[in-house]
């Protein structure tokens, strides 16, 4: 139970990662909001966990504001911000509309630091309480390297990695500390989807075979669970992590430590 | 243009030989080495020191046939394709041997002379030595050594040297053609790197020596303490590619 007492706020907490970073959290004694459009998520209502729900749009600042008052209330300070929510448009940047970019940048940077901004009062409250505070973002390692076709995806996660160093700088006087976890292929709906769109030029290979081809490329030979992301996010949420500030913590199994794969 | 003498190690075949044809062909008076005898086919403009840059003496020897070098080029590399278990000391010592402490005795021999006159120094690292090629282990550790010793000459030793590297990608070489006609399916092999290549082709040694020559060159006045890239954006896009499986 290292989280014991503290007060920690998941967005996308009804999606895939989100919700084992609720999941984990709990059990290590924290009281989870789980923030997200919808109490079903990307998942639907199985495996809901006991963290507590509450309806929010990372893209509008009303949102922003009434989810912090309804914790300043409960709670009076935030420990932990996750910023997990984040969609993935899967274009090239020819073919991706204006309205597709904004809503990219909306969800994944806009509400990043909308949600940020407004939790900073109380996540001071927590700092000055106990010492610090820690916000964990939400990069890619696709804002290191591209994947085909994920344009818009690999920009906004590369601003998420500038912003992370920058609140990091800004806040870490404040005993705030700024994270960023940068996963690599995590199993996930998002990523069954990236699947089913590259699976169609793969040269009519089933899904299946598809994902073991993809496995066989990663140098544990596996792809990530979200119980792998919920594991360094409780770490970085923890005192274990009080010298850990401005990172950004790529977890992929190994992926984009090797150069491309030749097929010889 | 260049002026004034270059040092190319390993400039008897491949990247190396087309570092001394460009540097050549820019103006500057070349000595390359090698560990053998002279090619025939050498441009008998270019002078030609048997030496093995891995021995302190045999470095002081290439640098006092150069005389005043306004420029080195620290090209000569080996490989060994083997993990960290299967490598031998043999196998540390040719490799290290080479690409680390040729690289920093060339270095210590040149740099006295050169921090005087001013001059520059062009180091061959690798995109291996910023993401591992598999079986490659001290291969890639030395290049990421190369690059470690790139940053730490253009720190101590400007502002009358610069020091940068080229890390190249898939170059087109004898040994790039050895490993594809080993493939199970050559041509497969090949059909498969060409899609890893943004550019839609590998390297040749000249995209390298075009590098080289522009780092070397007054245009890259400002630039010191770089590694950069040439790998036809490769290393840009994952290693992961479901698109082509």
């Amino acid at each position: 139970m290292t989280l014991a007492g503290r007060t920690a706020l998941v967005t996308g907490g009804r999606g895939g990662i989100g919700r084992a970073i609720c999941a984990r959290l709990l059990r290590e004694g924290a009281t989870v909001y789980a923030a997200d459009l919808s109490e079903g998520g990307s998942l639907g209502d199985e495996g809901a966990d006991s963290a507590e729900f509450v309806r929010f749009d990372v893209t509008r600042e009303e949102d922003a504001k009434s989810v912090m008052a309804l914790v300043a209330q409960a709670r009076g300070r935030l420990d932990i911000l996750v910023n997990a929510a984040g969609i993935e448009i899967e274009k090239t940047i020819e073919d991706t509309t204006l309205e597709e970019w904004n809503r990219s940048f909306a969800v994944n940077v806009t509400g990043t630091f909308l949600t940020s901004k407004h939790a900073l009062p109380l996540l001071r409250a927590a700092a000055r309480q106990t010492g610090g505070a820690s916000i964990v973002n939400f990069g890619s390692y696709d804002g290191f390297i591209a994947d085909p076709g994920l344009a818009a995806y690999c920009a906004t996660k590369g601003a998420v990695h500038a912003l992370t160093r920058a609140m990091a700088c800004d806040h870490g006087p404040e005993g705030i500390r700024v994270n960023a976890v940068c996963p690599g292929y995590i199993d996930t709906p998002m990523l069954q989807s990236f699947f089913g769109g590259e699976g169609s030029g793969g040269g009519g290979k089933s899904i299946d075979d598809l994902q073991q081809a993809v496995r066989d490329v990663h140098p544990l030979r596996r792809y990530g669970t979200p119980e792998d992301i919920a594991n360094l996010v409780n770490w970085l949420s923890s005192d274990e992590a009080r010298y850990a500030s401005g990172q950004l913590w790529v977890l992929d199994g190994g992926l984009s430590a090797q150069v491309q794969q030749m097929r010889l | 243009m260049g002026s004034g003498v270059a040092i190319v190690t390993g400039g008897g075949r491949g990247i190396g030989r087309a570092i001394v044809a460009r540097l050549a062909a820019e103006g500057y008076k070349v000595v390359t080495c090698g560990r053998g005898a002279r090619p025939d086919d050498l441009d008998t403009a270019v002078d030609w020191v048997q030496a093995d840059v891995a021995r302190p003496g045999d470095a002081e020897r290439i640098n006092e046939a150069a005389g005043d070098a306004a420029l080195l080029v620290n090209n000569a590399g080996v490989q060994v394709e083997k993990t960290v278990t299967e490598s031998s000391d043999t196998d540390w010592d040719a490799v290290v041997g080479v690409n680390c402490r040729g690289v920093f005795n060339m270095c210590r021999a040149v740099l006295p002379g050169m921090e005087r006159r001013g001059g520059s120094i062009v180091n061959i690292g690798s995109i291996s030595g910023r993401a591992a090629d598999p079986s490659m282990a001290l291969y890639n550790a030395s290049k990421a050594c190369v690059h470690g010793l790139t940053r730490s000459i253009a720190v101590d030793h400007g502002p009358r040297v610069r020091c940068n590297a080229v890390c190249p990608g898939w170059i087109m070489t004898e040994m790039a053609e050895d490993a594809f006609a080993l493939a199970r399916d050559p041509e497969a092999a090949r059909r498969d790197a060409l899609t890893r290549h943004p550019v839609g082709r590998m390297g040749t040694p000249e995209d390298i020596a075009n590098m080289v020559a522009w780092l070397a060159s007054d245009a890259a006045a400002y630039v010191s303490g770089a590694c950069f890239t040439v790998d036809g954006g490769m290393t840009a896009a994952s290693p992961l590619r479901p698109g082509v499986f």
